[in-house]
This record gives structure tokens, sequence and C-alpha cells, in this order.
């Protein structure tokens, strides 16, 4: 048993949550999905992100929920934003499924929460193929032809740039508490419970200096940025242009967006045809 | 015409007292290779940015007189325009690096201005950078000399007439640096740009240096040939400038009379050679024997101890292989080795930060995992290689004495006193650390780090971005250390630091232990040498070059060959 908790919590380390993040924005850039123009995912998220929320033919929506997760898996996510996918879904209805599943519930009433459980999680698998399934840079592109503004795409790809070098920093400061502070003892009960404040205060505390440092260190972002022509691009059109051009339409577009057509209506053939 | 023209310029930056650049007069040819010299706070860095633009355009201040860059004033000309004329590479160079991956930082700057081939300007600037083959790369996947190349080639990829750069191989190992000269040398020689350097490492001013600017006070004190500006010893020393040994060596001599003083100074083995080897008086046959480790009690040991990186993709690359230390009592360890051998793995292993794969790290003859973080602190302490990330509370003194307080040692107020006074702190006591300079910065952070009377104490590259000046005074920081704690395992590039300081070194390569030993044993092995790409000192090198047997690690040990009828070693 105390191995299996040392276990876990080593798992659980930022270093862990950084090569989680790592992974999945950039783990994954061959896959199939990593390999669709950005523009045809994103209008493929516009159906599967909306429409779900709209049907209530259960079949339909199981087809769809195989779909997605096909898509998720052909997009390599990382463990953990599978496991919080899993907990979001339980936390938002899952559970409720299950207690009406013990507490004697018959067909009529497991079948409305199905088809919840089914919508959020055709939605959140299929935002989950599209933002992790596609690398950052990819994605901002997608965006910028849909005419978002530069300076959004441009902060998702720093984000993803400074990420980690923030969340290691963000490990060291933590790690400078842990090892000069004095944890109060954690054998009973309540001290537990001060324990598990104690972990949390410090790392409310830990932002602290990580902001300070990271305002100290954006001074020199901020001039290279300058120097590198950043607002010149914003003011020129040619710029946006030239970005763009590497978005190209290929066949593996095609074939995708063709399958997913052919297999939503597929799903409502089967629904239509279907007793249920 | 001169490529850059400075007359008069004065720059004051908003709020300061006295300006920073104070008439200041220069020209600097096209084709050159300038190394700009001066005390810290001379105004080299402000003076830098005067030349890209960034001053006064991006940084308002008070600016008096005129830059011309080809015959056109900065203030004419927008920073776009003048980026792509003068190329600048940052001291802290990572945080000029803004896209995730290698190429698309590269070229970033030729896309903002909209050149059609900027992805061809990318690699080919990559590729006389050494990148080639890190192309399709993460910037986190890139070790420190490579994200620093990396730097240089997004500046490079503007195809600028004139490059900037501010201490371009402060953190790197020796190999890495020679690298980056290389470069930049061809860029001088086949490109024919006119480079510029902020440098405080003269032996590297004196081998690719064409000329030598010396900065003080915002003023210009003199533009030299660099072989002769390194002779101008005693003026550079007034500016915490350090000539190359040689140079410092033959000066010394030349006031005690061992040399005459009209000859003119070597700057390199080459010409110390001619110079030295005329006087040199005697060679002693014996061999001093080096000084073997005592084999006190083992406080820290590693056995077979295996690690593996968490690899983003594919297999994870091993760091440690079956790897085994023991770490006794009282020794003063340098760990040595390229970047990536594995040198701050070991000392996250010993703080317990990373568990083995195989094997076992024991400490005090226990278990490493079976310590909670707050036991390790308590005997162990690591003072990161970035002291910014020791400071957790608002003033150097909440931060000496929070490990303290929250343990509630007694009288901790009378305790952070003395260490404020042992660390020379007292004035700076209520500042934030952040806010300091990078000397009082790790001497600030060596003061946290011993608060608790640690057993061991771990250092991770102290010297890393420090100026020499600022070298020295981590070192006698070090020897501050003396009485508090006796164990201090340090792991670093500066070789200075290891001749002066260390009485064990030992050298990491490919997850091995390839020599662990004192530095006589150390620095006389080539094959070592060749492995990892250490270099001794100079004079070190000057001695061999001399034919002298035993190995002069200061330059005091190497004049005393040129003295007469001396018992050197008795």
């Amino acid at each position: 048993m105390h191995k299996l908790t040392e276990s876990i919590l080593d798992k659980f380390s930022m270093d862990y949550l950084r090569n989680q993040v790592l992974k999945n924005a950039y783990g994954n850039d061959d896959t199939v999905i990593a390999g669709l123009d950005p523009r045809v995912l994103l209008v493929w998220y516009l159906f599967f992100g909306l429409v779900p929320w709209f049907l209530n033919d259960l079949v339909i929506l199981l087809g769809l929920f195989i779909f997605v997760a096909l898509t998720t898996r052909a997009a390599k996510i990382a463990p953990l934003v599978l496991f919080l996918f899993c907990l979001g879904v339980f936390s938002q209805t899952g559970y409720l499924l299950i207690a009406a599943l013990f507490f004697g519930g018959d067909a009529s009433t497991v079948a409305p929460l199905l088809v919840m459980t089914l919508k959020v999680a055709v939605v959140s698998l299929a935002s989950i193929t599209v933002f992790s399934g596609l690398d950052p840079d990819r994605l901002a592109n997608g965006m910028l032809w849909f005419g978002c503004p530069d300076q959004l795409s441009f902060s998702i790809s720093f984000a993803y740039r400074i990420l980690p070098v923030l969340m290691e920093e963000f490990q060291n400061i933590l790690l400078s508490y842990r090892l000069r502070g004095n944890p109060p003892a954690k054998k009973t009960f309540p001290g537990k419970i001060r324990y598990l404040f104690y972990q949390i205060k410090l790392i409310i505390q830990a932002f602290y200096p990580l902001m300070l440092n990271t305002a100290k260190r954006s001074r020199t972002t901020v001039e290279a940025l300058e120097i590198k022509g950043y607002r010149y691009a914003l003011k020129n059109p040619t710029v946006k242009k030239m970005k763009l051009a590497m978005l190209k339409v290929t066949r593996n577009d095609g074939i995708f967006a063709a399958v997913s057509i052919v297999w939503t209506v597929l799903c409502v053939l089967v629904s239509a045809v279907s007793p249920l | 015409m001169s490529k850059i023209e400075i007359e008069h310029v004065t720059f004051t930056y908003p709020g300061a007292d006295a300006p920073t650049l104070n008439d200041l007069n220069l020209c600097v040819e096209e084709g050159d290779f300038l190394a700009i010299v001066g005390n810290n706070g001379c105004g080299k860095s402000t003076f830098c940015k005067t030349l890209n633009g960034l001053i006064p355009h991006f940084i308002v201040g008070d600016m008096t007189g005129s830059i011309r860059i080809d015959g056109v004033d900065t203030r004419e000309q927008e920073i776009g325009d003048l980026a792509k004329r003068v190329g600048y590479v940052y001291q802290d160079f990572e945080n000029q690096i803004v896209c995730p991956t290698v190429l698309d930082d590269a070229s970033y700057g030729c896309l903002n201005y909209a050149m059609e081939d900027y992805k061809e300007r990318g690699k080919n600037a990559l590729q006389i950078c050494g990148l080639s083959s890190k192309i399709s790369d993460y910037v986190w996947q890139l070790s420190g000399g490579q994200k620093h190349l990396l730097a240089l080639a997004g500046a490079a990829a503007l195809s600028p007439d004139v490059l900037i750069l501010d201490e371009p191989i402060a953190q790197l190992d020796p190999a890495h640096a020679d690298q980056i000269y290389e470069i930049l040398k061809e860029w001088n020689e086949t490109y024919h740009k006119t480079i510029i350097v902020i440098e405080h490492h003269t032996e590297y001013i004196a081998r690719y240096c064409k000329h030598v600017l010396l900065l003080r006070d915002g003023k210009n004190v003199w533009q030299l040939p660099a072989q002769e500006a390194m002779r101008r010893v005693k003026e550079l020393r007034r500016s915490n400038i350090f000539p190359p040994q040689v140079t410092i060596a033959a000066d010394r001599m030349a006031e005690e009379g061992l040399v005459p003083a009209d000859e003119s100074f070597p700057v390199n083995i080459e010409e110390g050679k001619a110079f030295f080897g005329k006087y040199l008086r005697h060679l002693p046959e014996s061999t001093r024997m080096a000084r073997t480790p005592g084999g006190g009690e083992s406080l820290v040991s590693f056995r077979n101890v295996t690690v593996r990186y968490r690899a983003v993709k594919g297999q994870a690359p091993r760091i440690l292989d079956q790897f085994s230390l023991d770490i006794r009592k009282g020794e003063k360890i340098a760990l040595i080795g390229s970047n990536g051998a594995g040198k701050s793995t070991i000392l996250k292993m010993m703080m317990g930060l990373v568990h083995p794969e195989e094997g076992s790290v024991l400490l005090d003859g226990r278990e490493i995992k079976d310590f909670s973080k707050e036991e390790v602190g308590e005997l162990l302490s690591l003072v990161y290689q970035n002291p910014e990330e020791m400071f957790i509370q608002d003033s150097i003194r909440a931060d000496i004495a929070y490990a303290m307080k929250v343990r509630k040692v007694p009288e901790y107020e009378k305790r952070t006193e003395e260490l404020l006074a042992q660390f020379r702190l007292t004035e700076l006591a209520e500042r934030d650390g952040r806010l300091l300079s990078g000397g009082q910065m790790r001497r600030a952070s060596l003061a946290i780090g011993v608060a608790l009377n640690p057993k061991i104490l771990l250092l991770d590259e102290p010297t890393a971005n420090l100026d020499i000046a600022t070298r020295r005074e981590v070192m006698n920081t070090l020897q501050m250390l003396k009485g508090i704690t006796n164990t201090v395992v340090i792991a670093t590039h500066d070789m200075q630091l290891v001749c002066d300081w260390a009485e064990r070194i030992i050298v990491l390569s490919g997850g091995y232990v390839i020599a662990d030993g004192p530095k006589e044993q150390i620095f006389a092995d080539l094959y070592v040498r060749s492995q990892v790409g250490i270099r001794p000192p100079q004079i070190y090198d000057m001695g061999r070059a001399l034919g002298i047997a035993n190995p002069c690690f200061t330059i005091d040990e190497f004049i005393g060959y040129f003295k007469e009828g001396e018992e050197r070693y008795a």
C-alpha cells in the first residue's frame, strides 16, 4: 500500500505534468490528425462540438461517440488528458448514471442520463481531438485564417514556448519552499488535514516569486520581439498571407471529411430503422 | 566612411542621476571584429542598444549626439530597418527565443519583415550555426549551448552587416565556446560582416578579435588593436578585466625584474614559448605527488544507479548507466563534463528529486527514498543555478531567516545577522533578491543555502553567467564556507574554479565516471581532456609547453620557476 501511494505521488509530480503538457502539444505531430489542414478540422469541430447538444437520439449519439473516440485514438492523446476527460464526464453526469443504476433506476431513468452523458462525451472528445491533436502552431494558423486577431494566434504559440520554462521554474520555487519549510506532522487525522492545507498554501505562495521572475525575464523578450519585427508583421497584410500559405487542403483532408459525413449519415439511417 | 560613427553621444536613463553614456566618440570600420570591455555598469550593453535603435526608439531616455550607421542617423530610421542592418544577441539569450520550434524561431524575424524566402534564410543561418540536424526539433529539446546558437541564427537570418553579441560564451563549456567563436570568425572573414562582442574572456579576445574598445563611465578610454590592448595589463585590471594569464605572468615578472620590461608581452601560448623560454631558470625533475583523497566516512553513496529521462516521444534516453560513487565527509568535489552529461541529475538524485530506475542512493546509510523532503533539507542543501528561484520572500533577510524561523531554531535572528555579516549582505538585507546584481545574488543564495548548517552543500553552476570579477567574488564566498559546511559538491564548467578550489574532480561522460581524482591527475590525462572538452587554465598549458613537468595551476607557481636559488617544495 505504501509503495502504491508513493508511486502515485511520484507520477503526479510537476515533472510529470510538464512532460504531459509537452507530450500533448508536440508528442503527436506525426499522426493522421496532426497532418490535416487546421481549417478542415476547425469546421469539423464546429459540427461535432455544436450539433450533439441538439440531438436526443441515443443511436446517433452513440454512433458519433464511437467516431470521436476513434479520432481521439488516432490523435494519440496523452494519458493525463484522457484521465481528466474521464474525470470531467464522470463528475458532470456519469455519477448520476451510476447512482441511478444502483438505486433501482430502470431504462426510463437511465436513458435520458445516458443521452446527456453521451452529449458531453462527444463534445469533449471532439475538442480534445482538435485542440490537442493539432500542434499549437497549426491550430493558431487555422484560427488566423478564420479572422482571429494575430495577437491571439501569437499568444497560443508563445504560451507553448514559455509553458515548459514556467513549469520548471515553478517546480523549483515550490521545492525551495518544501526544502526550507517545516510542515505540520501528518500522523493523526487533523494533522493530515493541516498538512493538506499547508501544501495548498505553499502552492499559492509559490506563484508570487514566479510572477516576479517572469516579469524580470519578459523585459528581454519584449525587446527581442521588437527587433524581430513583431509589430511590423501586425501592420503588414503580406506577412499574414505568407503565414497562411503553408495551409493546404490535401487528399487526406478530403478522405477525413468524406468519412465523417458518411459515418454521420449512416448513424442517422441506422437510427431511423432501429426500434429505439 | 566608417561603418559606424558615434559622435558626442550622451544617454541618460529616465530617473537616473548620471548619464550612462557620457560624450562617447568612436568609429567602427567595416569588417572589424571588435571586443568591448569594461567593468559592470560602464555602459557596454547600453551602447550596443543604441546601435540597433532600441535606444532611443524603444527605450526612452535623454539622448544627445549622433549615431550613424552607413552614414545614416539611427534616429531617422525605424527599428525595423535597423534590425536588418544590425543584429543583436542578448546575454540572457533564452528569453530571446520566442517560437516553439527551431526553424520557426530562426526564420521568425524574416517572416515578420515579409521576406518571401524566409524559410530558406532561416535554414541557411541554422546551417552556418551548425544546427542543421536540429531543424525540426523543439526549442526545449536543445541544450544550453544549442539554444545560444539558435539565438545567434535568429539574429543572423536577417543577414545584418553588423552583428552584436552580449557575453556570447558566458555559460558554455570550452568546446561550445570555441564553436561560437569559429562561427563568428567565419562570418567576419568569409562574409565580411562587422562583429561586435561584449566579452570578458580575454583569451578569446586575444585569439579572435581585431580591436578592443575599453569603456569606463560611459566614455571611450581607448580603442586599440587586440594584441596591444591585452598588453595594457594595469589599465585593464583597473576596470576589473583580467588579461590572458600569460600576459599577467609576464607583467608581474617584469615588475620583479625577472624579464626586461621593454619587451612586448606575450598574449598567447605560442608567443609565450618564445618569450619565457629564454628566461626559464630551472626545471625540477621530481614530480609532485598528487594528494590522494582521504578515506573519511561516506555521506552519500550511489550504488549501480541507472536513470532515464522522461521522453516526450520514443525511447527514453539513459542519463546514467550503472553509476556508482561515494562522497565522503570533508571532500571538496567538482563534477565536470560537457552539457547534458548528467551533472544536474546527480545533484537532484542526492536531494531525492529524481529517483533511480535501478540501484539505490544512500544518504547517511539510509535509502534516500525514505526521507521526506523536509528531512533532506536539513542534511543537504542545493543552491540552484538560477538564484532567482531561491528567493521566496520579499527581502534577503527574510529569505535567510525563513528556514530557521519555521523550524523554530532558537535565536534565529542572531544567526541571520551573523550570516548577513559573514556574506557581506548587511547593507542589502532589506532588498528583494531579484533586484541585486549577479554577484550579490550568488552571495545571497549561498547564505540561504547554508542557513540550516547542512552536512553537504550542493552548488549547480555557481559561476555561470558571471563576469570574471564576479567569479572571483564567488570564489571568495566559497572560502567563507570554511567552518560552516565542509563537504561541498559543485557541478561546473569553470576550470579556474575547479583548479583553485576542488580537491577531488569527477569527470562524467556518456553516463559514466571516466575519471576521478585530484586535479594534477585529471588535467594530465589527455584522453579525458579530449573526451569531455575540459580545458585547464592557460597557465597550466603554458607550463607544459615550456617543458615544466610539475603542473602549475596558478601564476605564482609559474613565476616560481623563473626565480633563482629558491627551494620551492620542501
